[in-house]
C-alpha cells in the first residue's frame, strides 16, 4: 500500500484528469484547425509534450519551494503576465498529460508510472486555478460556461472609468484597432504559429448594450525567448493589457485557451472604448501607458504599431533563415515554457530549465517527421484512435458519445498493492539548436540581467498582495466598503488612475 | 512480468490505429521497447525511468526511419523547410519556389459551374469569415513560400491582390498579410489563426476553400457578402459556403 497517496487524492486527481480530457477534446475538435507552411507545427508540439512530461513535475516543485501555487495566482489576478489562459487554464496539465499519453501509447509507460508526478502536477494546477478564479468562484472557464471574470471590482472600476471612448473613423479607434491587429500578428509569429502570446478575460458587463473584455499580449520585448534578442530591443513593454469596451456585441464564449466568440461576430465597428496598460512580476499593479489624454493614447498606439510591425518583419526574416531543427526547438520551447512566468514571479527562472530540450525527449526527434506527427497529434487530441484511448463498449464519451477517453486515469490498484514507480526523476541535461539567450530581460523596472530580475522578484511583493490586503475579497468589500481599510485598499488600486485617484471605495461604479 | 511483454500489450479494449503509418510506427516503437526491456533484464521498475533512458537512443529511432524508407515509403510534408532539408524523406514538392508555372490548387470536391451572364465562372467554394456588404474582386496570386514573401516584401504587394494560400496559420505571410485585398485559404476554419488575423485586420477572407482551375494572375471574385460560417454550423456539420468565381478577362 502506498503511504504517500491516499484514495481521496487519487479520486480527486482522476476527476481533474477527466475534466481536462473532456475539455481538450472539445477545444481541439471545435475550436481550431491549423496548418503551417512555415513551421513544422505538429513535430514541435509532440516534442514539447514530451519535454513537459519529463520536466514539469521537477520544475513545479522547484517553484513551490519558493512560492505556493495559490500565492502566485493571487499575483496573476492583479496583472497581465503569461500565467493566465491558455498557459495555466489549459496548457499546464494538458501538455503534461498529453506527454504521458504519448508515452503510454508507445509502451514507454504504464498508467501507474510517475504517479506522484501526476498527482503533483494536477494538485498544483487545481490550487492555482481556484485562486486565480477566486472572484468568479470556478476552477476553469469551462466550469463557468466558458467565461472568465478574473479581475477584482476595484480594478474593473479603474479600467472602466479611465478608458477613452472611441468610434469607427476617429483617430483613436483607427490607431487602437490597427495596433491590436499588428500585436496579434506579431504574437502568432513570436509564438511560432501558436496563439499563446494572446489571451482574453471577461466578459464584464458595463450596461445593457456594452461589455468589456480585457486582452493581454505577452512576450513582446526582449524576454525569456531567445529569438527576440536584438530584434525586439525597441519594443518598450513585454506585456500589454488592453481593456476594450464593445457595443451591441455579446461575448458568448471565452474558453480556457483565452479565445473568444461573440454574437454578432466581433469586428472593429463594435469597439467603442479602449485603454492601455503594462505590468509584470515587478510592478505594483497595472501601470497605465499614455493614458493622460486621448491624443497621448492615440499616439502611443500608433507608435506601438510601428515598433511591432518592424519587429515582425525582422523576426520573420530571422525565422525564414532557420533550419528545421531550429524551428522545431523554438516551437517546442515556446509551447513547453508557456508556464515559465511562474518561475519569473517566484524568482527562480533558469535558462537551462526552460530553454532546453531534455535529452529524454530529444531522442524521439527522428520519429517526428511531418506526416507521422500530423497523424499522431490528430490521434492524440482529435480522433482518440490509439489503443490507450479505447474504453469499454458501454462508454459514451462527453461530446462524442464514442467509447473513448482522452486521458488514462491513475489506477486505484496501487492502493491494493500494485507496484508503481512514483516519479520520472529530476530534469536531465538538455540542449537547443538556437542561439544562446542573451542576458537581457525587459521589465517594468528596466532592462535587467536574469540574476537581477530573479533577485528583485524574490524580494518584491505588491502591496495589494501583502498580508494586510490579500484576503480583503469582494465579499468583504461588499459589506465593509464604508471602512477606512476598504478606502485604503481602493486608493492603492487607484494610485495611477486618471479619473479615480484618491476616491477610495466611495464610488460604486463609474459612468 | 514476462520480459517480452509490455504492460500495455494486455489491453481488453485497445484496437490498433486504423491509420497504417501510425500503426506501423507504433508497432516498431513498442517492439523496440520490448527488446530493450528484455536486454536490460526485464525488471520494469528499473527500466521505466532509468535503464530505458540510457538504452533507447536517437539512433534507435533513426533505425525505424531507415526501415520505413527502405520499404519505399515517403512521408507527406506540411512545412516547406521539411521537404527542402530532407527531399529523400518526403514526397516530391510542387510549386514551393519563386516560380509557380501553371500550378493551381485542384480540390476533388471543388464546386464548379459554367459562366453566368456576367461572365463569372464558378471555380469553388469556401467558408466566409465575416459577412460584408460587397463581394471582393481582385487578381489571384498564390503565396506558398518564403521566397515569394521576401519578393513581395521587397517589391510590395500589387494592389488588388487576392492571395491564395494553404497556410491556415498565417505566419508564412505575416509581413505582407495586411496588404492583401482578399484571402482564399485552402485549409483551416473560420476559427484558425489566419481567420483571426483577417478579422482583426478587416481583410475579406474565405477559409477551407475547395477550388479548381484558378491560376496565378486570374481575375477572381469572392462572395464575401455570403453568410459567415459559425461555430455552431461546424458542430452541426452544416454546409454554409461562399462562392468563388473566375472572371472573364
Amino acid at each position: 500500500m502506498n503511504k504517500q497517496t491516499t484514495y481521496a487524492q487519487l479520486l480527486e486527481t482522476n476527476n481533474l484528469i477527466q475534466n481536462c480530457g473532456d475539455e481538450t477534446y472539445w477545444l481541439c475538435v471545435t475550436r481550431t484547425v491549423q496548418g503551417s507552411k512555415l513551421f513544422p507545427v505538429s513535430p514541435y508540439i509532440l516534442l514539447s509534450y514530451l519535454n513537459a512530461f519529463y520536466r514539469y513535475p521537477s520544475l513545479l516543485r522547484k517553484i513551490e519551494s519558493r512560492m505556493r501555487a495559490e500565492d502566485i495566482a493571487d499575483r496573476a489576478r492583479n496583472m497581465g503576465m503569461k500565467i493566465q489562459n491558455s498557459a495555466l487554464g489549459w496548457a499546464l496539465p494538458n501538455f503534461y498529460l498529453l506527454g504521458r499519453e504519448l508515452l503510454l501509447s508507445l509502451g514507454f509507460l504504464r498508467p501507474q508510472d510517475a504517479l506522484e508526478d501526476v498527482v503533483c502536477v494536477m494538485d498544483f494546477w487545481k490550487r492555482y486555478l481556484l485562486s486565480w478564479h477566486r472572484n468568479d468562484g470556478h476552477i476553469t472557464n469551462r466550469e463557468y460556461g466558458h467565461r472568465a471574470q478574473i479581475l477584482p471590482d476595484r480594478r474593473l472600476e479603474v479600467f472602466h472609468s479611465d478608458m477613452f471612448p472611441c468610434e469607427p473613423g476617429d483617430p483613436l479607434h483607427e490607431a487602437a484597432h490597427t495596433a491590436l491587429a499588428t500585436a496579434s500578428q506579431y504574437g502568432f509569429l513570436v509564438s511560432c504559429e501558436s496563439r499563446i502570446s494572446l489571451t482574453n478575460s471577461g466578459p464584464y458587463r458595463l450596461d445593457d448594450r456594452h461589455e468589456m473584455i480585457v486582452r493581454d499580449f505577452m512576450d513582446l520585448a526582449e524576454c525569456s525567448l531567445p529569438w527576440l534578442d536584438g530584434i525586439a530591443k525597441d519594443v518598450p513593454y513585454n506585456y500589454l493589457t488592453v481593456p476594450m469596451a464593445v457595443r451591441d456585441c455579446h461575448f458568448s464564449l471565452i474558453d480556457d485557451w483565452g479565445s473568444f466568440e461573440s454574437k454578432p461576430e466581433f469586428t472593429a465597428e463594435h469597439l467603442v472604448g479602449v485603454g492601455l496598460y503594462t505590468s509584470d512580476a515587478l510592478s505594483e499593479s497595472f501601470m497605465p501607458i499614455s493614458m493622460g489624454s486621448r491624443e497621448e493614447l492615440t499616439s502611443a498606439f500608433s507608435s506601438l504599431n510601428e515598433v511591432l510591425k518592424d519587429a515582425t518583419n525582422k523576426l520573420w526574416l530571422r525565422i525564414a533563415g532557420w533550419t528545421r531543427d531550429q524551428m522545431i526547438d523554438a516551437g517546442a520551447l515556446v509551447y513547453y515554457n508557456i508556464i515559465k512566468d511562474l518561475a519569473h514571479v517566484a524568482g527562480v527562472f533558469e535558462v537551462d530549465d526552460w530553454l532546453t530540450i531534455d535529452r529524454r525527449a530529444e531522442r524521439f526527434r527522428p520519429l517526428f517527421n511531418d506526416e507521422f506527427s500530423d497523424q499522431f497529434l490528430g490521434a492524440l487530441v482529435g480522433s482518440l484512435s490509439l489503443p490507450n484511448h479505447c474504453q469499454s463498449p458501454y462508454t459514451m464519451m462527453q461530446h462524442s458519445d464514442r467509447p473513448t477517453r482522452t486521458y488514462t486515469p491513475l489506477p486505484y490498484s496501487i492502493l491494493a498493492g500494485e507496484e508503481y514507480v512514483p516519479s520520472c526523476g529530476p530534469i536531465q541535461a538538455g540542449a537547443s539548436h538556437l542561439e544562446p539567450k542573451v542576458d537581457r530581460y525587459r521589465t517594468t523596472a528596466g532592462v535587467l540581467t536574469l540574476e537581477e530580475y530573479n533577485r528583485r522578484a524574490r524580494e518584491f511583493t505588491p502591496q495589494l498582495c501583502s498580508e494586510k490586503y490579500r484576503f480583503l475579497c469582494e465579499t468583504w468589500t461588499k459589506y465593509n466598503h464604508h471602512t477606512p481599510l476598504a478606502n485604503e485598499l481602493y486608493e492603492l488600486e487607484q494610485r495611477q488612475s486618471r479619473t479615480l485617484r484618491g476616491k477610495g471605495a466611495r464610488v460604486v461604479r463609474p459612468g | 512480468m514476462n520480459v517480452t511483454q509490455l504492460y500495455v500489450d494486455s489491453d481488453r479494449y485497445g484496437e490498433p490505429p486504423a491509420n497504417l503509418l501510425l500503426d506501423t510506427v507504433r508497432s516498431a516503437v513498442t517492439d523496440l521497447v520490448r527488446r530493450k526491456l528484455a536486454a536490460s533484464g526485464g525488471n520494469w521498475s528499473e527500466f521505466v525511468f532509468s535503464a530505458s533512458d540510457r538504452l533507447i537512443t536517437t539512433e534507435d529511432f533513426l533505425a525505424i526511419e531507415r526501415q520505413i524508407l527502405a520499404s519505399g515509403y515517403r512521408f507527406g510534408w506540411s512545412a516547406v523547410i521539411s521537404v527542402r532539408e530532407r527531399p529523400d524523406l518526403y514526397k516530391e514538392a510542387e510549386a514551393i519556389g519563386a516560380s509557380l508555372g501553371a500550378f493551381s490548387f485542384e480540390h476533388p470536391n471543388a464546386v464548379v459551374g459554367p459562366a453566368d451572364n456576367a461572365g463569372r465562372e464558378q471555380r469553388g467554394i469556401g467558408d466566409n469569415v465575416v459577412r460584408r456588404k460587397d463581394n471582393v474582386l481582385g487578381i489571384a496570386r498564390y503565396v506558398r513560400s518564403s521566397e515569394q514573401v521576401i519578393d513581395y516584401m521587397t517589391r510590395g504587394v500589387p494592389a488588388g491582390t487576392v492571395a491564395i494560400i494553404d497556410d491556415s496559420g498565417g505566419t508564412l505571410t505575416a509581413p505582407i498579410l495586411e496588404s492583401f485585398a482578399g484571402i482564399i485559404c485552402a485549409g483551416g476554419t473560420v476559427r484558425s489563426h489566419l481567420s483571426i488575423l483577417a478579422r482583426e485586420y478587416g481583410i475579406p477572407c474565405l477559409m477551407n476553400a475547395k477550388i479548381s482551375g484558378i491560376r496565378d494572375g486570374d481575375s477572381v471574385e469572392i462572395e464575401t457578402s455570403a453568410a459567415a460560417k459559425t461555430a455552431e454550423a461546424y458542430q452541426r456539420g452544416e454546409e454554409v459556403t461562399a462562392r468563388i468565381w473566375k472572371l472573364a478577362r
